[in-house]
């Protein structure tokens, strides 16, 4: 999945802005970003459910708007607000959806109705949230699609739901399954994605492995010293938001770690830490520096 | 094989309230039809005792009438009144003896139209009590009804064509508006639009399936009801003053004028996104165009009017009588249909999808 500086306008309003995004063929690619921040505009435009205003987006190298048929016989898709026909059994929904992908076989749509202990011959209207999300997920996977689309997939499944839902989503991986998925729940993007790209009022931030990523937003290092120090001892490079308060001195130390080491090697210490970001930590970084981690 | 599967899913969803629907409209026409004997003898005899008195033409056209009646047991004589209006009548002239059952009576009157006379026959007992033997006019007397429609209500094809210029396109029409713009608006407002195109189906079947499966509702409502008429018609001994195909051809050939309301309330689905904006439109051209061809049909000189409404290529009435089909009506209305189910298809294949 190829995107190239998609744009997309509301009249005067910009969802999105100049996007590049690649998703690799095997990979799960967690997208993030608060509510309104363009996820679900780029998820939508890609699918050609909007219109974009420019740009390219390329989905198994066919255009996403010319070869659309084609590309969407290849991909499952959940929505962020997925609903269905209140008054129809949730079986003959899914075998209608199914249809519509052009699959007779109904085993796998029964497999994964199973495991995620959805009745099938319940009314889709008489559902409860979380099992009308559970009718989206197995829509999205029981067709075997190389790619899957999904747009919070957990939204509304409580905590044992969602930890089926990630594992599902690590085995279609394993099977060779690409995954682009939106999600404000850091911690689960933490724990299936691959890669995580980062969306901000319209424009992309970051495109990252998480690990890369962590490691690129440094660590934090607290040092409690026994005596006051000079704190332009630490006017190293690759420390910054450095703050000292009277003798607990806090940074991030991005580079030059060892430097750092050596500089208060000749201190008394009487405390120290060094804490890798979570993904948490890292994501509200990048929010609250309103910038690409500057 | 894809193709229809949009549209059976559409009716799984909506047999239901398609079911009901059927139900009340075929209790409607069956009990509308079934009210024919009764209408038809209520208007036959709106003059009361019209039957008993007859007359007859001796000079002129109507310038000397001779009236005449039955005679009437136990009366002494007859009175005579004649006046402008039924309720408005004086004294004429009296003929005495019961056996003398006719009266000559010569209009005069001033300039070339002949003046339209009511004339009463009263018979006057021995006892005194009055009672009266019958009316008649010197003129062909037309009903209130037959005035204001231009039809003549009296025969099962006058009767028929009540029902098709009433409530036959507001209560199918407004159904069928509201089926059409429901099966685009509720895609959008159950959420259910994004999952559906997100399947290997372009936007052009989609939209084609959801206007052929209300078409084919329409076209089913159609058959059945022609059915139900005939049946009724035939319950009622009237099938020998009307063909059964006649009944049927003039019940389908609205459906061009219903595939005319199902374009345009499609188009207004997809355009405003929104049931309540876009069923509002609707009914707001079905009752435009309602008013317009009643004002066309009832006031003089604005006739022309009702070339600007749908309703009007719709010819019940040579259908009924076994006249004619008009082709070239259906032709403008398919052709009207098909360019209002165009244009709905230019602006779906561009537009967003709403969230």
């Amino acid at each position: 999945m190829n995107i190239r500086g998609l744009t997309k306008k509301y009249g005067d309003i910009v969802g999105i802005k100049d996007l590049d995004l690649y998703v690799y063929e095997g990979e799960i690619l967690g997208f993030l970003g608060p509510n309104g921040a363009g996820k679900t505009t780029t998820i939508r435009t890609c699918l050609g459910l909007l219109q974009k205003t420019s740009g390219d987006v390329k989905i198994f190298g066919l255009d996403s708007h010319k070869d659309s048929i084609e590309i969407r016989k290849k991909t499952g898709y959940l929505p962020g607000d997925f609903g269905m026909y209140p008054d129809l059994k949730v079986k003959t929904i899914l075998r209608y959806l199914l249809s519509q992908s052009g699959v007779s076989d109904d085993s796998k749509m029964k497999k994964l109705s199973e495991r995620l202990e959805l009745d099938i011959n319940r009314k889709y209207g008489n559902l409860s949230k979380g099992n009308k999300q559970k009718v989206g997920l197995v829509q999205a996977f029981m067709a075997d699609q190389d790619l899957i689309i999904m747009d919070e997939p957990t939204s509304g499944l409580d905590p044992l739901m969602q930890q089926k839902c990630y594992e599902l989503l690590r085995e279609e991986k394993a099977k060779g399954k690409t995954i682009f998925m939106s999600s404000h729940i850091l911690a689960e993007v933490e724990e299936v994605c691959d890669r995580v790209a980062i969306i901000r009022n319209a424009e992309l931030q970051v495109v990252e492995k998480i690990d890369s990523l962590k490691e690129k937003m440094g660590k934090k290092l607290v040092i409690e010293f026994e005596n006051s120090v000079d704190p332009t001892l630490f006017s190293i490079e690759g420390v910054e938001d450095f703050e000292m308060d009277g003798r607990k001195a806090t940074m991030i130390v991005t580079s030059n770690l060892d430097e750092v080491v050596k500089k208060i090697s000749k201190q008394n210490i009487v405390n120290m830490s060094l804490e890798t970001f979570s993904l948490e930590q890292l994501f509200l970084t990048y929010y609250s520096r309103g910038g690409k981690g500057e | 094989m894809k193709i229809g599967k949009t549209m059976l899913m559409e009716l799984k969803n909506s047999w239901r309230g398609f079911v009901l629907f059927l139900l009340v409209v075929i209790i409607l026409v069956g009990g509308f039809v079934y009210a024919y004997p009764s209408f038809r003898e209520a208007f036959e005899n709106d003059l009361e005792g019209s039957e008993k008195v007859g007359m007859e033409v001796l000079e002129g056209e109507v310038v000397k009438v001779r009236l005449s009646w039955e005679e009437f047991e136990h009366a002494e004589n007859y009175s005579i009144l004649v006046g402008e209006s039924p309720n408005m009548m004086v004294p004429l002239d009296r003929v005495d003896g019961v056996e003398n059952t006719y009266y000559d009576y010569v209009l005069e009157f001033d300039g070339d139209e002949i003046p339209e006379r009511y004339f009463a026959v009263v018979a006057v007992r021995s006892d005194g009590e009055r009672e009266l033997v019958g009316m008649e006019t010197n003129f062909e007397r037309t009903t209130a009804f037959q005035e204001i429609w231009g039809v003549d209500y009296g025969d099962i094809q006058g009767f028929l064509s009540i029902l098709w210029s009433t409530w036959w396109v507001l209560l199918i029409g407004l159904y069928i508006g509201y089926i059409s713009v429901s099966v685009i608006t509720k895609d959008y407002e159950e959420d259910r639009m994004d999952v559906i195109l997100s399947k290997p189906i372009s936007r052009r079947q989609y939209l084609l399936e959801k206007f052929t499966v209300v078409s084919l509702y329409t076209l089913a409502v159609l058959v059945i009801i022609g059915s139900i008429l005939i049946g009724s018609v035939y319950s009622v001994g009237e099938l020998n003053s009307i063909s059964y195909s006649a009944l049927m051809v003039s019940t389908l050939l609205s459906w061009p004028v219903f595939l005319g309301i199902i374009s345009l309330s499609v188009l207004a689905g997809v355009y405003l996104e929104s049931s309540k904006k876009a069923v509002g439109i609707s009914f707001i051209f079905i009752l435009i165009q309602y008013g317009i061809n009643m004002v066309g049909d009832l006031t003089e000189g604005l006739e022309y009017l009702k070339t600007y409404t749908v309703i009007n290529y719709w010819d019940y009435e040579s259908a009924l009588y076994g006249e004619a089909v008009g082709y070239f009506d259906v032709f403008f209305l398919l052709i009207l249909s098909a360019l209002l189910v165009v244009s709905a298809l230019v602006i779906f294949e561009r537009k967003d999808i709403p969230v």
